[in-house]
This record gives C-alpha cells, sequence and structure tokens, in this order.
C-alpha cells in the first residue's frame, strides 16, 4: 500500500466530509411514538443518525419527556435528558385520544416502514392502532414495541412502567455491581434505556434486510431489563454449570486479573495486564519483573484466586501512589513489549472535554440552536467509510414540523391545519 | 380486549415454534477474526439473528477466553467466560502469522459477507496483509467491522490499548456512577464490551442495508470508549452548560424521585415513583396517604420511609404490593433468580439447550423478539478447529488432501491437549463434521 493504514483511514473518516456522503438508511421512514419512554425514543434517534425520516409523533400537550433532566439546568426551559437525543427528528403534534388522530396515525403508518412505541403492553392495541390492526394496512410494516418484562411471557400483563433503575434491578446487573459487603450500585447513565435502543434497532434493520426478499414486516419486542441482561455473559451458566451465584466483586474480578482501579498521585486509575505476556509487562514497567514468576502470580489462574487479586492489587498500588497518572501513561506508551499494557485515568466528564482525542475525531460538537442556545453533544459513535452517521439538527419545538410533514403525507395545507388543531387533533 | 392482547402476542412470539421460522440473516456469512467479548460478541449478535459464523482461532489454544478465570469458572475443560459470545459458530484454527494461513483468509473473506476483527488499529493490514484494502481487492461487496478500544486514528489510536474496564475510567462513565468519596465503581460486567459489540453490530447492518440498496461495501468501525461517552444521555450538555460536572447521586435517579435500590428480607428491590400518580401510589403502599399532598420535597426522609418498609418484607412481597399501586419496583435479580423464572424461561430470554459437546446449557437467550424471523441459538461454542474440515471443504471446496497438507504445515490445527481449548473429558465424538 502507496499510503500507510493510519492516514488513508483518518482521510477516509474525516468528520468534514461527512455531509458529502450519502446515508445508510435515508430511504426509511420511521415513526417515533415514544411518550415517556427514553428507550423507544433513543431507538428512533440511532436510526435517524444513520439516515432515516424519523418521525416523532407527540400528544399536543407535548411529550413528558421534554420536560425530563436535571432540576437544576434545561436548555432554555426543555429538560436535557430530552434535548440530548431528538436530534434529526421531525417533531410532530398528533393526539390519539381523538378519532381523526387515530385514523392519522393508521395513514402515516400505512406509508411508514418502522414504527417504535414504549407504552404500557397492549395500550395501541386497546386503540385499534395495534401490530395486528396497522400490520392490515401495511403488511411491510415493521413494529417495534419497548417494555420492561416484554409483550408475552407470564409476568408481562399488569406491570407499571419501565424505568432505568428498575430494569438495571431485572437484568441482574445491579445484584453484580458495587463491594461484596455493601448494597449494589447503580450504573450512574440510563444505560438499559440505550441497550434496549441498540437491540431494537439491530432487529429492525435484520428485519429490514429479510423484507427485502419476503416483502413482508413483523412485530419486534424489546425488555430493556433483558437488553441489559444479554450483557450479563456468564452468569446464569454459572449457575447452572456449577451453582455458584455470581455476586459482587467491587474492585476483584472472577475472570481476569489484574482488571481494576488503583491510586495514582492524583486519583484513580485503572490499570490491567491479566494474560500471561500482559502481566509481565505491568511487573516490567513495574520494576518487579520477579513479581511474574512468583508462584501467586504466576498464570492466570493464580492471578484470580480471590485472595492473591487482593494481594497483588496491594503490590501495583505500592508501586502507582508514586507516580500521577501521566507519569505512568508515559511509562507504558514507552514500553518495549512483548505485552500490552492497558492504563488510563478515571475521568470526570469535564477532564474529557479538555482531551483533544475526542474532538479531532468528532465525537463532541458544540451547536448554537435558534431555540435552545448554546449546546454541546455527544456525536454518532460509527465511523463508515461510504454512509457515516450525522447530526442534522439538535431538537425542534413541539409540532415544529406539523405543516411539513401533514403535507408531504396527508396534501393538508394550513387551514385544514389549523381546523384540526382548534378541534384537539394536533 | 387486553386479555386477548396477550394471548395474540404468546401466540405471535410462541418459543416453541422459534425454530420453524425462517432468520433474518439467512444467506449471510460472518468471518470473525476476534478475540475475548467485543469483537466475538459483534459476530454472536448477528449469529442470533440468523448469520453463519465462521469464528477463527490460532490453533492449539484458541481465544484467550476459553482460559479466562479461577479454578471455580472451569467446566468441562472450558471457562465458563467462553459461551456467552461463541454461539452457534462454525470453529476454524487457522494460523494467520503463515502465508498461506493469510491466503486462506482472503479466500474466506472472498466468500464473507462481513469480517469482524478487534486487532489493535491497522494491524491485519500491516502485520498480515489481510486488512480492509486488501480484503476488498478480492470482494468489493466486503463489509469490514473494526472494533478498537479508541479507534482507528487520532492522538489516542497510536499504541494504547482498551478494556472495558479502561473505557468505563476515561469516557467518564465511572465518574458519574455511584456515591463520592470512596474508591471508584467498577461496573460488574463488561458493559463497554457489551454495549459496544451491539452498536457495532447495528452498524454493520446499517452498512448492510446500504449494500442492499446499492451493492456497494465499506468499513465500519467502532470504539469502545466512544460506545460509553455516547451512553451517557445529558452528561455532556451539563458540563457544557454549567462547566461542571453532573453530580453522583448513588443509586438515586437524579431525574425521578424518589428512587433508590432497598434492602428488603431476601434481597435488594429497586423503586422509583418519577410521576405524581405513582408518589400518590407510593405514599398508599407506605399507608400514609396524606403524604401526597405533601408533595415530595423531602426526599432523604422518603427514603428512610420507604426502606424501612421494605426490610420487613421481601423483594416479592415489595414488589406484588407495590404494582397493586402501580409503583414500579423491581426485585434486584441474581443468576439464580434468571436461572429459576418461568417469565424469563417462556421468553427464551434464559435459554435451555442440548448441546453434542456440552450437554445440557442454560445461557441467555437473544434480547430482542422478532415475530416472523426470531432470533435463537442452535448450539454452544466448540473446542478450537472443531469444524475444520466442515468450513473449508463447504465453503473453499478443499479435499481431504489439501486439509491433511495444510495441518501439516501447521496452516491449520484443532485443539491442543489443554485446558479451554478441548473438549470434555470422556466427549465420544458427537457433533463433529467431515
Amino acid at each position: 500500500m502507496s499510503e500507510r493504514w493510519y492516514d488513508w483511514i483518518k482521510r477516509e473518516e474525516d468528520p468534514a466530509r461527512v455531509s458529502e456522503l450519502p446515508e445508510a438508511l435515508d430511504d426509511l421512514v420511521v415513526l417515533d411514538v415514544s411518550q415517556g419512554h427514553y428507550g423507544a425514543f433513543l431507538t428512533g434517534t440511532y436510526l435517524a443518525e444513520l439516515g432515516a425520516e424519523v418521525i416523532k409523533l407527540e400528544p399536543p400537550g407535548g411529550d413528558p419527556m421534554r420536560g425530563w433532566g436535571p432540576a437544576d439546568v434545561t436548555a432554555n426551559g426543555t429538560g436535557l435528558a430530552f434535548v440530548a437525543e431528538a436530534r434529526n427528528k421531525y417533531c410532530v403534534t398528533l393526539n390519539l385520544d381523538k378519532k381523526a388522530g387515530r385514523s392519522l396515525l393508521k395513514g402515516l403508518a400505512a406509508r411508514a416502514d418502522v414504527l417504535i412505541e414504549g407504552f404500557e403492553p397492549g395500550y395501541l392495541d386497546r386503540l385499534g392502532l395495534g401490530y395486528r390492526h396497522l400490520a392490515k394496512v401495511n403488511p411491510r410494516l415493521i413494529y417495534v414495541a419497548c417494555s420492561a418484562y416484554g409483550q408475552f411471557g407470564p409476568d408481562a400483563p399488569g406491570r407499571p412502567r419501565e424505568y432505568d433503575l428498575t430494569d438495571q434491578a431485572l437484568s441482574g446487573l445491579l445484584h453484580v455491581t458495587g463491594d461484596p459487603d455493601a448494597p449494589p450500585v447503580r450504573v450512574g447513565s440510563w444505560i438499559s434505556a440505550y441497550a434496549q435502543a441498540a437491540w431494537a434497532s439491530m432487529a429492525v434493520l435484520a428485519a429490514v434486510h429479510w423484507r427485502e426478499t419476503s416483502r413482508q414486516g413483523q412485530m419486534i419486542d424489546v425488555s430493556g431489563a433483558e437488553a441489559l441482561m444479554r450483557y450479563l455473559e456468564y452468569t446464569v451458566l454459572l449457575y447452572h454449570a456449577t451453582g455458584q451465584v455470581r455476586g459482587r466483586t467491587g474492585l476483584y474480578e472472577l475472570a481476569v486479573f489484574p482488571y481494576t482501579f488503583v491510586r495514582v498521585k492524583d486519583g484513580y486509575a485503572f490499570i490491567a495486564g491479566y494474560t500471561d505476556p500482559n502481566f509481565q509487562a505491568i511487573c516490567r514497567i513495574m520494576g518487579r519483573p520477579e513479581l511474574a514468576k512468583d508462584p501467586r502470580f504466576n498464570t492466570t489462574l493464580q492471578r484470580t484466586n480471590p485472595e492473591n487479586e487482593v494481594l497483588l492489587r496491594d503490590e501495583i498500588e505500592k508501586w502507582s501512589m508514586n507516580f500521577s497518572s501521566d507519569e505512568i501513561l508515559e511509562k507504558v506508551l514507552a514500553d518495549p513489549g512483548p505485552g500490552i499494557i492497558v492504563f488510563g485515568p478515571m475521568n470526570p466528564p469535564t477532564k474529557v472535554l479538555t482531551e483533544a482525542h475526542w474532538w479531532e475525531r468528532g465525537c463532541f460538537k458544540r451547536v448554537e440552536d435558534p431555540v435552545y442556545g448554546p449546546l454541546l453533544l455527544q456525536m454518532p459513535v460509527w465511523r463508515m467509510t461510504r454512509t457515516p452517521p450525522r447530526l442534522k439538527w439538535a431538537c425542534r419545538p413541539l409540532g415544529y414540523h406539523n405543516a411539513h410533514v401533514y403535507a408531504k403525507y396527508f396534501g393538508l395545507g394550513p387551514g385544514r391545519l389549523a381546523e384540526l388543531k382548534t378541534k384537539g387533533v394536533l | 380486549m387486553t386479555d386477548s392482547y396477550f394471548k395474540w402476542a404468546a401466540q405471535l412470539f410462541d418459543a416453541a415454534r422459534i425454530h420453524e421460522k425462517p432468520e433474518a440473516l439467512h444467506g449471510i456469512r460472518v468471518l470473525d477474526l476476534s478475540v475475548i467479548i467485543f469483537g466475538p460478541a459483534t459476530a454472536d449478535f448477528l449469529g442470533e439473528l440468523g448469520a453463519e459464523v465462521i469464528k477463527v482461532e490460532m490453533p492449539g489454544q484458541g481465544d484467550v477466553t476459553r482460559i479466562l478465570g479461577s479454578a471455580s469458572f472451569f467446566w468441562k475443560n472450558v471457562s465458563v467466560a467462553f459461551f456467552g459470545m461463541n454461539h452457534s459458530k462454525y470453529h476454524v484454527g487457522i494460523d494467520m502469522h503463515k502465508p498461506d494461513g493469510q491466503a486462506l483468509i482472503r479466500k474466506l473473506a472472498a466468500r464473507s459477507d462481513i469480517v469482524i476483527e478487534n486487532f489493535k488499529a491497522g494491524t491485519l493490514e500491516e502485520k498480515f496483509g489481510i486488512g480492509y484494502r486488501q480484503l476488498r481487492e478480492v470482494n468489493p461487496r466486503l463489509i469490514y467491522v473494526a472494533n478498537t478500544g479508541f479507534g482507528q486514528w487520532g492522538p489516542f489510536a497510536r499504541g494504547r490499548a482498551s478494556y472495558d474496564g479502561l473505557a468505563q475510567a476515561v469516557s467518564g462513565l465511572t465518574a458519574i456512577t455511584g456515591t463520592p468519596g470512596g474508591h471508584p465503581t467498577k461496573i460488574g460486567n463488561y458493559l463497554g464490551d457489551w454495549y459496544g459489540a451491539c452498536m457495532s453490530a447495528l452498524g454493520a447492518l446499517a452498512a448492510l442495508r446500504w449494500r442492499d440498496r446499492t451493492g456497494e461495501g465499506q468499513f465500519v468501525e467502532m470504539a469502545q470508549c466512544e460506545g460509553l461517552l455516547r451512553a451517557m444521555d445529558w452528561t455532556w450538555l451539563y458540563a457544557g452548560l454549567t462547566k461542571r460536572d453532573r453530580p453522583q447521586t448513588g443509586n438515586r435517579d437524579p431525574v425521578f424521585s424518589p428512587s433508590g435500590v432497598f434492602r428488603c428480607k431476601d434481597g435488594y428491590v429497586a423503586l422509583v415513583a418519577g410521576t405524581d400518580a405513582e408518589y400518590r401510589g407510593l405514599c398508599r403502599v407506605l399507608g400514609k396517604p396524606g403524604l401526597a399532598r405533601n408533595g415530595r420535597k423531602d426526599v432523604d426522609r422518603l427514603d428512610g420511609m420507604i426502606q424501612a418498609w421494605c426490610e420487613k418484607r421481601t423483594r416479592s412481597e415489595v414488589e406484588k404490593i407495590a404494582r397493586r399501586h402501580h409503583v414500579p419496583a423491581a426485585p434486584v435479580m441474581t443468576g439464580k433468580d434468571h436461572y429459576e423464572s418461568r417469565h424469563l424461561r417462556a421468553r427464551r430470554s434464559v435459554w435451555e439447550h442440548d448441546d453434542p459437546v456440552y450437554g445440557t446449557m442454560v445461557e441467555y437467550g437473544p434480547a430482542p423478539k422478532l415475530s416472523a424471523t426470531p432470533a435463537r441459538i442452535k448450539w454452544a461454542g466448540k473446542p478450537v478447529g472443531f469444524h475444520n474440515e466442515f468450513v473449508l471443504k463447504k465453503v473453499l471446496g478443499l479435499s481431504d488432501e489439501e486439509i491433511r497438507a495444510l495441518e501439516a504445515g501447521g496452516v491449520i490445527g484443532k485443539w491442543a491437549d489443554r485446558m479451554g481449548a478441548k473438549p470434555p473429558d470422556g466427549w465420544n465424538g458427537e457433533g463433529l463434521l467431515q
């Protein structure tokens, strides 16, 4: 190759040229009927980043999610959790309590590729807008329902609303996070919603692919609790195979070690090197090559012995506390190998924002929004050389796209729209 | 009507009929060149949806995940940590350090739709001659998925390796988890790997959609640290507007209160009363309906009352009473709870299957339920090189003589007589394909 891989791929993925390239999903129309449901909302967001036309339908009073966020700060009155993930969507009002509203949704569903909802299971079905009803007007429709317990199974009926915290509990993630002698600890972000959306969008695209040959849509059921539970690796197999109930191990690990946080001069840092060559590399930069041969630490099996883990972590801290995380990282990068050491500081968000790496790669973007003011947003995660995802706009007010969407799909002009608004349909 | 909805849904998704139905990604072949979790799980998720996944490992020892864990982790000569991201794959042992091994990879890639790797950026191109630019020469329709910690380029991409725990630390997720003071909370699972793998598989399917439309392949990359950055909801907006870090709020959801994790007689429950209606329900649960008039100002006091109420009850009593009042409460479930849940079994979210090599397996099943093309597990992960003959004959049309010659040259190989790589003791050869 005449040009080095690093230079070539950097140029191919240059964030500055994203808008010149086509979008993977720009032929898909998605109805985002999420109301007060972050996982369903995010499913629409991912698809919108990848190019789909995502129409977010809200009741005339607005989605309650517009109020979600920390109590002390808003984006000109709108909740930060909503603004963070409302990107690229068309915001439209529609009242499902009105017959005319329901028939408009049916009309949109007849033309859409995907519908996403996060209502209590059976709610849209009661309105005559469930999958079985909409599939009659559009057999190619892919209908996604998000909930905590799913749409079927003995525990599905009659359950209360889905929250991230209860999903984290059901998934088993809470049970394995934190110190063994202390209560479980919740992951700080709404991680179950992100997991639920990742699964839901993945399933949607698999269904879109299958539809190419089958000409048929289908229904997709995604539980936020199960979305996270699938990430719990060997937890249920361990119980089946050995009868052990996986618990909390705090800074220690059942499967790999060292793989932990240690104190450094300026806070905490993460360090790992659990295979033999990688552990030998850690011992080398610590100036303790003999440690790699110590019978308590010389095999993966020995290093994951729970008592040895404690001893080993203490040995590492004796060394790490003499240096700042930058100083250790310098040693790690200077090490000639063999073996790979994984090391990095525990950064608070404001520190992350000072690092050039993320900005150069386009992970963050500052936008000046005409309505919501100055916004700092995280960007789509995928780098794609042919159809990169992108941010087009951050957020739009309630009903902002009514005229556009209702003209595009129903040919409704200003007069008729005003009438529907007066009647409480929009 | 609601009853009939659940009856209808139960039929639509009937787990007993999963294997009668088609698979969404039938006919898509994935070449999995990755190890540990992030890469293998990406391939696994596509496999659950019906893709044929060929997992390439170093002959002899194979993927290091096979030997991870303390003694209590080994079951039938392999670590239980190996199975969760290696379902229904075809296992091939190819030494990619050898030119003939690289040639085999090129031939397999020519016949594949998606390649997945998680080597350090540039390694496959510069060291092995089988990077994206080389493989697209033999297959212009190829979708090449590369998973890394920090990405293919950028200041941190030079020389820095990553694991999930590092991604938690450098993304800021650790800093917004737990309570202030004390040591950091390491999230109990390898969250950055699994979520990253989910996003990576999603990126691969977006690329597949583009290829279905145009015939064009492309390079897709996913960086683990960036995956977690992306999944921190309003953290960045908050930092941008206030120049401050969002506070650590422990088990209290910063947006919904009261909320928290409360001790019961037999474990913990999570409880949230985020709406006014749920809050009124909670006041009834606590036997203090009058409290509802005071609003939700004194959350610490409320937490104390919820705790006092919970500790006299079991998780299931708390959940049932709360449910009667429409208050979201859920037990903190363990692996044992998952194993015993009728609900999760009925949904095949806990999936029991009978494997020819490992016998009865109970694992987590596919998360999304697709009514027409349900995702599924077909068999468990297998010893190194278990499907060598089958894959090399079926996909590349090699003869027995050619296969023997590759074996003799050390280009391909199976398991060594080592823990992790080899079959269980007493295995009688069942499941092998020739």
